[in-house]
């Protein structure tokens, strides 16, 4: 692969800087890529490493990364001098040093190897990456090593933006594979410890503050209180509330109802009426409903139901527990239920009419 | 109340059918095996509402059809479907339950090694605030994970997405379940 790079008669900057990319690379899986890369070229038009350097950079990273050929055909040739005239800017290798120093992975930028390629041969793929139109580390998202490295572009990228004349397509693509990455950028404030695990950590802490806040939001009364612990607290407490809820309810729903059938249009039909006090189901239970009601003949077969629902009563009362348990709930509810009937039987007549 | 209106239809009819199934089992029940089936029924409906993409949910499942009673409920609640899915999901149980052992046998050696050099460090020292802290969450954090069905698998930023959506499909499940009961007493009352 070095002899098809050495053959090149056009030595362009590009030549020397795959070149130094290939051999820089290599440490990181990528020689299989650059062999694809080069080996590529045969199945296009062309036969040599020269070939490649006609397509447009983003045409090289497509057959780096992806296999869709129809994108080749789609990038067009302007962004060769896009990619020329963006590639000199010799002022901002500091800056990508800088940012090499406090990435998130900066262990393997210091290979030393590396040090004098890596700025350029990054720039290179930054750039490379700045124009192409898909996202590739998607595509690489079997190999973290590669995804790695895209986020030190991605970083470089983010320092490199505002020299460069991008195109504002560009520009958006890559916040958007920023988005589409599933490793996060983390950037080391100043004075904060710059090694990866303290980073790493520090990421996941921000993870979870996040989702703290959230539960904060979403547990009434917890928004005052500050400190993990009492919000956790808070939390617990609440859960087990509403699991303890659940088991009383379960237990009203076993003692009012001696079959566990329910009945189920007359307990629709009770139900909205609960609804129209609970205002839980604003319209959740009515439609539901209302496609079983098939015409107004149905009403009148509830209201019988509910007679007969009625009737039914006498019944329980063989069941001495359940007695027991409807006298002191018909107590809690019977100033609800005046309500309650009240509006049922406004909708009944709503029904009938 | 928020856009849970379709959750709740989603969860309202899938409980209904539950009982329905369960109803055609057995005819004569006491009160607590009533209640039983309808929380089972309740929670299994409420699990499967979220179609397994959370852990809890799965977790849930798979405790409900561990045991051989209320196996045919489970069966029938979630419907023929899942029967394939359910021996992934035991297995799925079975292999957490195997690492978690193993996490706790590894955590025990770590702690005991800890107990060993703290009491060594920490008796001249005081006890830092930070220390202090670090222990009240960490206790919090195991009391909500025995909280959580399958809590005890989650790492902590797993635990707090699945207590966020733990919290809102309770919610949802109260919220049925009040105003079927209070239908229903009204119905009693009446």
């Amino acid at each position: 692969m070095e002899s098809n790079a050495g053959t090149t008669e056009t030595r362009s900057n590009l030549t020397a800087s795959d070149g130094g990319e290939v051999t820089a690379f290599e440490s990181l899986q990528f020689t299989d890529k650059i062999h694809r890369l080069i080996l590529a070229p045969t199945t296009d038009n062309a036969s040599s490493f020269t070939a490649l350097l006609e397509l447009p950079p983003p045409q090289a990273v497509e057959l780096l990364h992806s296999p869709d050929s129809p994108k080749l055909i789609a990038a067009s040739p302007p962004n060769v001098e896009v990619f020329e005239g963006s590639f000199r800017f010799p002022s901002n290798t500091g800056l990508i040093e800088r940012d090499a120093r406090f990435s998130v992975f900066s262990g393997e930028a210091n290979n030393s190897n590396e040090k004098r390629n890596s700025p350029e041969s990054k720039n290179v793929i930054a750039n490379l990456e700045k124009n192409v139109k898909t996202e590739p580390a998607e595509t690489e998202s079997s190999q973290p090593t590669v995804e790695k490295r895209s986020i030190k572009r991605k970083n470089r990228e983010n320092k490199v933006k505002g020299s460069t004349k991008k195109s504002k397509t560009a520009a958006n693509e890559s916040s958007e594979d920023a988005e589409k990455l599933p490793y996060v950028h983390v950037r080391a404030r100043r004075g904060q410890a710059t090694d990866s695990h303290s980073l790493a950590e520090r990421a996941r802490r921000e993870k979870i503050n996040a989702r703290m806040k959230l539960l904060q939001e979403l547990v009434p009364g917890c928004n005052k209180i500050s400190g993990t612990a009492l919000v956790l607290d808070e939390i617990i407490n609440h859960v087990q509330s509403l699991q303890r809820q659940v088991e009383f309810l379960s237990m009203k729903l076993a003692a009012v109802n001696p079959r566990i059938d329910f009945n189920l249009d007359s307990v629709f039909t009770s139900e909205s009426g609960g609804s129209l006090m609970d205002s839980n189901f604003p319209s959740l239970v009515m439609p539901a409903m209302w496609p079983e009601v098939q015409g107004n003949g149905h009403t009148q077969q509830y209201q019988h139901q509910w007679h007969l629902d009625a009737l039914q009563q006498p019944v329980w009362g063989r069941e001495e527990v359940c007695n027991n348990y409807i006298t002191p709930e018909n107590s809690l509810l019977t100033y609800d239920s005046s309500a309650n009937s009240a509006t049922l039987q406004a909708n009944q007549l709503k029904m009938e009419l | 109340m928020r856009p849970h209106s379709s959750l709740k239809q989603e969860f309202v009819k899938k409980w209904m059918a539950g009982l329905q199934r369960c109803s055609f089992s057995n005819k004569n029940m006491s009160i607590l095996e009533r209640k039983k089936a309808i929380k089972l029924s309740a929670d299994v409906a409420m699990a499967s509402v979220r179609n397994s993409t959370t852990c809890w949910s799965r977790a849930l499942i798979s405790s409900a059809s561990k045991d051989g009673s209320d196996n045919h409920l489970v069966e029938q609640i979630l419907g023929p479907e899942t029967e394939s899915n359910r021996p992934a999901m035991a297995n799925k149980a079975q292999t957490r339950r195997a690492s978690v052992c193993k996490k706790i046998v590894k955590r025990s050696r770590r702690i005991r090694r800890r107990g060993r050099r703290k009491c060594v460090a920490a008796a001249p020292a005081k006890a830092l605030t930070s220390t202090i802290a670090k222990h009240l969450v960490r206790k919090r954090t195991q009391v909500l994970k025995s909280l959580i069905p399958g809590g005890e698998f989650m790492n902590e930023i797993c635990l707090i997405e699945e207590t966020l959506d733990y919290i809102t499909s309770l919610r949802i499940q109260v919220d049925v379940m009040r105003s079927l009961a209070a239908g229903a007493s009204v119905r009693a009352s009446e």
